[in-house]
């Protein structure tokens, strides 16, 4: 419990600290709510005017659809996993990072676990209870697939981190702009993860591609086991294989550039 | 008459000189510039990939056929592009120059604040990227659509893009300004108002409820950034001065911002900054 304490501290200090900029970060869950409200409707639109909600995918029904684009919403930090540290790097406080006794990754993913208890209690909690007047089922496609989805959720959160962690460490080490990287980033996974827009709806069979890559390991795969839409036997192993292969990378990438990072502050 | 000319003229000379340093600060190394150039290419391609893929997918979405589509998102990353051009270095971020104090760069200039505003952040070579891609969106949309390209309704595609961009700005403007109060709290505000539009401003809004959409034309305009205009540029509203219902829209948003911003001014002018310690970093 001891040895736990100092990160359980940390993820606190993050839970406690998160409405410290005063209530404008409602403004954030405001424009969340907007947006999964519009998708729904988009979902709607596009499906309704094929007659009776129909897809071309017998497996991803109107319903089905409803409830990954909802869950996406509502696990949204777990399936695009950004820590703190690009933050730390712009303003300069990486150094104090250094300092504290604790390595660099427990730090931002203690911190990462306080503000997604904050978020969940105060955004996906209140989301998931809102899913049926929004007319979406919020449940999972059986208890099963709901059990798998907290593993490959956990999964696609440990992938999040080292992603993070590698983009980051790419920045330090060619000196660019961490916001340039962070663009670079957003970019790919919007596109690539299946996180707005599911896989299966891609044309020209990108959709197959993509699914092998690790950004739709850190999205899709979790939104495809909850709702039943894709096979948990395959992408869930993909995911640990991704996890496996990514970690000694991004540990590799901040043991070479750390000394190289500069911090200016102010 | 003389006093306007001399006016314009002097604006000119301010966009010549802005431009240039903007353009110098981006060609200043190569990987510096081909760093900005792969980032911003690839939000731009980012923010339009989801309806371009869905529409090609589906044929379309909704009432909206596949090149209404594309002349639908090439409105609103073309929007984007002008504002990027004209109001770049957080002119159009305006809680950021608030927040921080930098107001008083401003303020201390020999020539009035909506001059400055007006040009100070004019840079037209960070806002290439994004308008070039627009411009393509928006010729490749034309192109496919039954568009009555008269030169009557390309004047109207024009006015109702300005207008757009006077409605973006305004409503950033507006929230932006609550900096003035609470400029430590408020400073990245503007970070939050502009994703709020960016992200729901390519969306063909059809088929959300009455309700919603009144919000989003009114409290939060996204409605205003490219669907309501294109609907009425591309004929889907059948109701025909829909085509100068988003210029109209841009003035009365711009005289709420104006008065938001004055009173904040007001403020400001009594108060003052205090974000920035005597040796320089930011509290």
């Amino acid at each position: 419990m001891a040895a736990t304490r100092k990160y359980l501290k940390t993820a606190e200090m993050a839970f406690s600290a998160f409405f410290s900029d005063g209530p404008l970060v409602l403004l954030d869950y405001l424009m969340r709510l907007l947006r999964v409200m519009i998708l729904l409707a988009l979902w709607r639109l596009v499906l309704d005017s094929r007659g009776a909600g129909a897809t071309d995918d017998p497996g991803l029904s109107l319903g089905a659809l409803l409830t990954y684009t909802l869950i996406a919403q509502v696990f949204a930090p777990q399936l695009d996993v950004t820590t703190r540290i690009e933050d730390a790097m712009w303003e300069g406080t990486l150094t104090g990072r250094f300092l504290q006794p604790m390595g660099l990754v427990a730090n931002f993913t203690s911190e990462l676990l306080g503000t997604w208890a904050m978020v969940f209690l105060t955004f996906s909690a209140p989301l998931l209870l809102l899913a049926p007047a929004l007319g979406v089922d919020p449940r999972p496609a059986s208890p099963l697939h709901g059990l798998l989805f907290v593993a490959s959720l956990a999964l696609a959160a440990t992938l999040g981190v080292a992603v993070d962690f590698i983009f980051c460490g790419i920045a330090g080490a060619i000196g660019q702009n961490i916001w340039l990287i962070k663009y670079v980033r957003t970019g790919l996974m919007t596109i690539l993860s299946g996180v707005l827009l599911p896989l299966q709806f891609l044309p020209w069979g990108l959709g197959d591609v993509f699914a092998w890559l690790p950004f739709a390991s850190m999205a899709s795969a979790p939104l495809r086991v909850y709702t039943g839409t894709g096979d948990a036997a395959w992408l869930i192993p993909l995911q640990a294989a991704w996890c496996v292969a990514l970690w000694p990378v991004a540990s590799w990438i901040w043991s070479a550039n750390r000394e190289r990072l500069a911090f200016h502050g102010g | 008459m003389a006093a306007s000319v001399a006016g314009a003229h002097r604006l000119v000379r301010r966009w010549l000189f802005f431009g240039r340093l903007d353009a110098l600060w981006m060609i200043r190394d190569l990987g510096s510039f081909a760093g900005y150039a792969f980032s911003e290419g690839l939000k731009v391609l980012a923010a339009i990939a989801t309806m371009l893929l869905l529409s090609e997918r589906f044929d379309g979405v909704g009432p909206w056929t596949q090149p209404q589509v594309v002349f639908l998102l090439g409105f609103a990353v073309t929007a984007n592009g002008m504002i990027d051009d004209l109001f770049g270095y957080n002119v159009a971020y305006i809680s950021r120059r608030i927040g921080r104090g930098q107001l008083d760069h401003v303020l201390m200039q020999p020539q009035p604040m909506p001059l400055t505003l007006l040009t100070e952040g004019f840079s037209p070579a960070a806002g290439l990227p994004v308008l070039g891609t627009g411009l393509l969106l928006l010729a490749w949309g034309i192109g496919g659509t039954a568009a009555p390209a008269s030169p009557l309704w390309f004047a109207l595609l024009a006015l109702n893009l300005g207008a757009s961009c006077v409605v973006i700005l305004a409503f950033a403007y507006a929230v932006g300004s609550l900096a003035f109060w609470a400029p430590r709290a408020a400073e990245e505000i503007n970070s939050s108002s502009w994703s709020l539009i960016t992200q729901l401003r390519a969306f063909p809004l059809d088929g959300v409820r009455p309700a919603l959409l009144g919000g989003l034309l009114s409290v939060v305009p996204a409605g205003f950034a490219a669907w309501y205009p294109c609907r009425a540029l591309l004929g889907l509203d059948h109701w025909r001065p829909s085509v100068v219902v988003t210029p109209l829209a841009a003035v009365a948003f711009a005289l709420v911002a104006l008065w938001i911003f004055r009173t904040g001014m007001a403020h400001y002018l009594d108060t003052g900054s205090q974000r920035y310690l005597s040796y320089g970093h930011r509290r």
